[in-house]
């Protein structure tokens, strides 16, 4: 026990200091996603195949468009595994918390989609 | 038995045996008399129409062997086989409360998954059930209070333990009888965190289905997905690649590390001995790590689908994996000296809970706390599926029966684990990750069973032949261990309740789905 108690002294703390040290997450990671209006065409399979039933397709500027509801997402990807033209992509950003219900909606051209953050 | 008697060889398992209702009791009768450690492995219901079908899946020499059996819907009475088979008491009382049927004879048919104040006569499972119409209604419907409390007779008090209770993580209730300190009577009572996935499950598409069924346990989420798409793959007659079942036990393993150690750590948090929970917490981080770098997440890993697997492993990614399981299994060597030498472990262990192994026979328990008991099972070298055919390991058992026993076995799982994942990483083949199937499944029906980290876990998938699954039903290992629970608490000291009950390793959020 004395070995035990004198290793750990000089040890650093096994947690990491998070929120003060950024968390980082590898390559690959299922965060936030970020929808590429460009390469979507319409199609809704992302919609039909989502099972927490948390993409609606809505009509924008005669488009119809896949809207994100981040607060029902379970973060699975089968949307991006869906999509034929790939344009669901995942993003390294996981801090989703937030006390604004309305922003986890993500809006097709909504300026959560093109990638940066929003917080609130 | 004669004409009475259909039997399908290679279907539901080994055989399926068809028999008339009033013959079940006899068909395993004498499937007990073949062998006599035969047990049950999960009794599957089945609305069909005008009738309800009754499967009894049957576990003989690590083999399923299932009894069919149709009754009336209109008078669904059948004979109990609870008295030849203990352990099918709480399948037939979830039968009971899902499907309506009357098991006549049974000792104890009180509701054991809905609640109490669920309408009478309204089944859920059954395909007619009205229940949007009960639920419209349940804010008006007299509420009925659980009637018995605490209270004393003599000198026997009764204690409740739960649904919240600091020394239970999830919500399940036990009336505990006790004499002095000594525990008489156990009465478990579980469904507090029902969420009716069997019947979600049919109204959502195969592969809505897989993500839903992962949802069923956090911790062994990845062998219930396997479970499903291996019995879906069963149904359309889908030949996986050989790499994606090399991935697949790879992922299946880093489940069984997490689980484990998790369980290891909470044991040590329930002994009062919060060092060990510290230590092996922060050694199982690594796991949860790795778990992340390979599917993407650290607990859900959403990596099984129908057909394969969803990410394919990178070469880049062997190093690291690599490094950190020769690192976590050089750590054992201080917990194996822990869990054999520390005074305060071993004295709130050793010779406490013991389940005997005729008792654990009877009761038909699954996973480890049937290894600690001395008996040898486990599905992955009974039915090898995925890569467990061709990679070797040890099956561990033991013979004390006691919760240092149990918590041994998961301690020696862990080294096997971490050389099964080695063992996989340096044979892994080359070729597709995945196969392209259809959405629409063909009809048929099928089981499947797969070794979880808390023991056997069961599977039943039944098609139409549409994009819909008709039935899924899910055994999961703690509802078949809450009955040995019972036995090992009884007689006991109360406060080695708590010690013993976390030594089943118990997931409540699987038992009441």
């Amino acid at each position: 026990m004395v070995k035990e108690l004198l290793a750990h002294l000089f040890k650093k703390p096994a947690t990491s200091k998070y929120p003060f040290v950024k968390a980082e997450v590898p390559e690959g990671f299922r965060g936030k996603q970020v929808y590429d209006p460009d390469l979507c065409i319409s199609c809704g399979l992302c919609s039909r195949d989502c099972p927490a039933k948390a993409i609606e397709m809505v009509e924008v500027d005669g488009k119809r468009s896949p809207l994100f509801h981040l607060d029902l997402c379970i973060f699975c990807y089968q949307c991006a595994e869906s999509c034929p033209r790939k344009a669901i992509k995942s993003t390294a950003f996981f801090e989703l918390a937030t006390t604004n219900k309305d922003s986890l909606v993500l809006k097709p051209g909504g300026p959560s989609q093109k990638g940066e953050c929003v917080q609130q | 038995m004669g004409s009475r008697v259909k039997i399908q060889s290679g279907y539901l398992g080994k055989a399926a045996i068809e028999v008339k209702a009033g013959a079940n009791r006899d068909t395993v009768k004498s499937l007990l008399e073949a062998n006599k450690e035969a047990g049950i492995v999960a009794l599957t219901g089945l609305d069909m129409a005008k009738k309800i079908g009754l499967m009894y899946h049957m576990c003989t020499n690590g083999v399923i062997v299932t009894i069919k059996t149709e009754i009336p819907k209109k008078n669904p009475k059948i004979a109990t086989i609870s008295d030849l088979i203990p352990g099918a008491q709480f399948h037939e009382r979830e039968a009971a409360d899902l499907f309506g049927v009357i098991f006549e004879g049974h000792p104890n048919p009180a509701r054991l998954v809905l609640p109490d104040d669920w309408p009478e006569n309204l089944y859920p499972l059954r395909k007619d059930a009205k229940i949007d119409e009960a639920l419209a209604n349940a804010e008006t419907a007299p509420r009925q209070t659980e009637a018995v409390q605490a209270e004393s007779e003599g000198d026997i008090v009764n204690i409740i333990i739960g649904p919240q209770h600091p020394a239970l993580l999830e919500p399940e209730k036990f009336s505990v009888k006790v004499e002095g300190e000594t525990v008489k009577q156990v009465e478990p009572r579980i469904g507090y965190v029902h969420r009716g996935i069997e019947k979600a499950a049919e109204q959502r598409t195969y592969l809505q289905d897989v993500y839903l069924v992962e949802r069923i346990c956090g911790i062994c989420n990845s062998c219930h997905a396997a479970c499903f798409v291996e019995t879906v793959e069963k149904i359309l007659g889908t030949e996986v690649p050989l790499r994606a079942q090399y991935l697949r036990t790879i992922i299946l393993e880093l489940n069984r590390l997490h689980s484990h150690m998790l369980l290891l750590g909470h044991a040590g948090l329930e002994i009062g001995y919060e060092t060990l929970f510290q230590y092996m917490w922060r050694d199982r981080e690594p796991v949860m790590d790795l778990t992340e770098q390979l599917t993407g997440n650290r607990v859900i890993s959403s990596a099984m689908t129908v057909g394969g697997i969803r990410r394919d492993l990178q070469e880049t990614d062997i190093p690291k994996v690599k490094t950190q399981i020769t690192t976590l299994k050089k750590k054992m060597d201080f917990y194996y000296k822990l869990f054999e030498n520390e005074p305060s472990f071993k004295i709130r262990t050793q010779n406490v809970g013991v389940l005997s192994k005729e008792d654990a026979l009877k009761l038909s328990v699954v996973g480890p706390v049937a290894r600690a008991s001395g008996i040898a099972i486990d599905v992955r070298k009974d039915e090898p599926y995925e890569a467990y055919g061709e990679i070797p390991f040890n099956l561990i058992t033991r013979d004390e029966g006691d919760s240092w026993a149990r918590l041994m076995v998961r301690l020696d799982e862990v080294v096997e684990s971490i050389n099964i994942i080695d063992y996989a990483l340096d044979h892994m083949p080359s070729g597709p990750f995945r196969v392209k199937v259809p959405r629409v499944v063909v009809a048929g029906e099928a089981i499947n069973h797969v070794e979880a980290p808390r023991g056997e876990l069961f599977y039943y998938v039944k098609s139409q032949g549409t994009a819909y699954p008709e039935r899924v039903k899910v055994r999961t290992p703690t509802f078949a261990n809450i009955p040995a629970f019972i036995n090992i608490a009884e007689g006991g000291n109360i406060a080695d309740v708590p010690p013993s009950f976390v030594s089943l390793d118990p997931c409540f959020s699987c038992t009441d789905r």
